[in-house]
């Protein structure tokens, strides 16, 4: 072990002493800037990948549209299936109606899905009822709709088209299209929550008179996160189409999410810089605090580059165990992220809006190495050159001068 | 002749002050031959440390030159520090995280010698100096005789040729400094070192072969 190292870890840890203050005040400094930059970034990229996944399950990884409904729809779905990144295609209708139920009523977003798909993704939100008694009778609610109706599982609701409307102009009766609700959706997008009704496409054709055409294409991919790109190459060959990917269908919700992420990454990124800033400021008080003994070291033979390694050495060690010890205390507080969400909730009596608001079971989580990485790296960057600094002072002065001061 | 392990001619030295430059050194020469001891007195502020500092390549004179053994030839000191002599200092300078061991390793280390062979000879002259048992005690654990006698080690532990010695009993009481004072001249004497004694005692002043006193800036007899 060179004798710089040996002599910096003997100085941060000094043998003898039970507490060696200045280390641990400034590793707990850094780990404790590094966890909350690191629980942040994890917690909202959580929130982020937790958004992007209901986009595209509610979405859809890309959607296939026109500015007329497709003609052959059928014919569509099963050319798209062949495509080697195309895991499912499924044809949908979709369409406003007014929804009532004896004095209440509501508009509806009425989509035409295909009931035996097991890939629906609506499957995985329902709230209440089962996916699977729907049929060309019964209808899904969404939750914010359902209670606009007040309607339950097994109510009776009914539904005008904009097909009856036209109806009545030709003088013929309009008769609204009976349903029983089979179950509740609840997918934690308001817009979706307040006005989803689904039923089977078969029964949206009938009354939107569509015959066997449809409003669109809903595309699963195998590798969503290339939805852009395969959407592009999906693309060629049909100009009357347009794909749209999930990325697309949200642009302004993921760009919001995203500032947010970059806003919260410049806060921290301000309070590791601070906390960088007092291990600076400590350091510099170190080494003038040893300034005698950088005089003798220089007289002894040190050179500038092992006198900066000293306590830029500190610095780095300092960096490296608060980062480690920083990265475990995200692991912890991560671990235990909910138990502490209820704590802060019981002390300042909110409910949980976690559930509440966002419509999740327990706080998100996404570990993104990178955002670890740069964390790691910025840290230690900054704490080397915290002790760099006064390091490069104290080394570019006179033996003699340094052994004068006290 | 004995060889001449150190040289300065025509040192000069001024630190700044408001009034201006104030001179504390004019016009230094001093030869120093291996085996001979040195002892330069002087009053407070004669410029006795800066004298040794600048004979050891601490400081840089404003005018003339130094030239210390090292290596075979005469070379300037600092070009050399920690090799072509040995410094003792008053307040011992040691590192205060290190044991007696390892402060005198550590002038090895520095010059770039292997640890184990900097611990053995630090050991070895733990030894010399009659420390061996309290080789493992911090500085915080050893008395100022202690404390005097692990930097004695440290000076020697490169082998230079000059040992610079300053007020290296000050801050010990008079039985210590008498043990300490010993134990220096005993060494540099078996060693066939060369001394120069920065004090202001005049009985351990005496005990040097040549005794000179700083004054005005110059070096003369005493």
């Amino acid at each position: 072990m060179p004798w710089f190292l040996h002599l910096a870890l003997r100085q941060l840890f000094p043998p003898g002493k039970r507490f060696p203050a200045f280390a641990t005040v400034s590793i707990l400094g850094v780990a404790l800037g590094v966890a909350t930059l690191l629980v942040v970034q994890t917690v909202m990229n959580g929130f982020g990948e937790e958004h992007r996944k209901r986009i595209r399950e509610s979405f859809g990884d890309c959607q296939v549209v026109a500015d007329r409904p497709l003609a052959r729809p059928d014919e569509l779905v099963a050319q798209l299936r062949r495509a080697p990144e195309v895991a499912s295609a499924t044809a949908y209708a979709e369409g406003p109606a007014l929804a009532r139920r004896g004095d209440f009523s509501g508009v509806a977003a009425v989509r035409g899905i295909d009931p035996t798909d097991p890939a629906q993704p609506a499957r995985r939100y329902i709230h209440g009822g089962s996916f699977d008694d729907l049929d060309d009778g019964r209808v899904i609610l969404g939750l914010g709709l359902a209670q606009q109706l007040r309607v339950r599982i097994g109510d009776k609701i009914e539904l005008w088209s904009p097909a009856m409307a036209e109806r009545a102009e030709k003088g013929k009766a309009p008769l609204p299209a009976e349903f029983e609700v089979c179950a509740i959706l609840r997918t934690g997008f308001t817009e979706v929550d307040n006005a989803a009704a689904l039923i089977p496409l078969r029964r949206f054709r009938e009354i939107w008179n569509l015959g066997p055409r449809a409003h669109g294409v809903i595309l699963r991919l195998k590798e969503p996160a290339r939805a852009e790109e395969i959407a592009g190459r999906l693309n060629v060959g049909h100009p009357d189409l347009v794909f749209r990917p999930w990325q697309a269908i949200k642009r302004n919700f993921l760009e919001a999410i995203r500032f947010e992420k970059t806003m919260l990454f410049f806060l921290m990124f301000i309070i590791t810089l601070v906390a960088s800033f007092s291990i600076g400021s400590t350091l510099f008080s170190a080494v003038i605090r040893r300034s005698r003994e950088v005089g003798v070291l220089a007289a002894l033979g040190a050179g500038r580059g092992a006198l900066l390694a000293l306590f830029g050495l500190q610095g780095l060690l300092i960096g490296a165990l608060g980062t480690g010890l920083g990265f475990l205390l995200t692991g912890g507080i991560l671990c235990f992220r909910d138990d502490i969400l209820r704590a802060i909730n019981a002390v300042f009596g909110d409910g949980d809006m976690v559930a509440s608001v966002y419509q999740f079971a327990n706080i998100p989580l996404h570990y993104d190495p990178a955002d670890f990485v740069a964390a790691g790296v910025f840290t230690l960057l900054v704490t080397t050159l915290a002790g760099f600094v006064p390091a490069l002072w104290a080394a570019g002065r006179k033996p003699s001068e340094a052994m004068r001061d006290a | 002749m004995p060889e001449l392990v150190l040289q300065a001619k025509g040192l000069a030295k001024a630190f700044a002050a408001p009034a201006g430059p104030l001179p504390v050194l004019t016009a230094v020469s001093l030869e120093v031959r291996a085996g001979e001891s040195v002892s330069i007195r002087g009053s407070s502020g004669s410029g006795k440390t800066t004298l040794l500092q600048l004979l050891g390549g601490l400081d840089l004179p404003d005018a003339g030159e130094v030239r210390v053994a090292c290596d075979g030839g005469l070379v300037a000191p600092r070009s050399r520090l920690g090799r072509g002599v040995g410094f003792v200092f008053q307040n011992y300078q040691l590192m205060p995280e290190l044991t007696a061991l390892e402060n005198v390793a550590l002038a090895a280390r520095i010059v770039g010698v292997p640890a184990a062979a900097a611990t053995a000879a630090a050991r070895e002259l733990l030894g010399l100096v009659g420390l061996a048992a309290r080789a493992d005690h911090l500085p915080s654990r050893l008395s100022g005789g202690e404390c005097q006698r692990v930097a004695l080690a440290r000076a020697l532990v490169n082998r230079p040729a000059v040992l610079l010695a300053d007020e290296p009993t000050g801050n010990l009481d008079e039985r210590t400094a008498e043990e300490i004072m010993r134990l220096l001249l005993d060494i540099v004497a078996a060693r066939g070192l060369a001394l120069v004694l920065v004090t202001h005692s005049r009985e351990f002043a005496e005990r040097a072969s040549r005794r000179l006193v700083l004054s005005g800036g110059v070096l003369s007899p005493a």
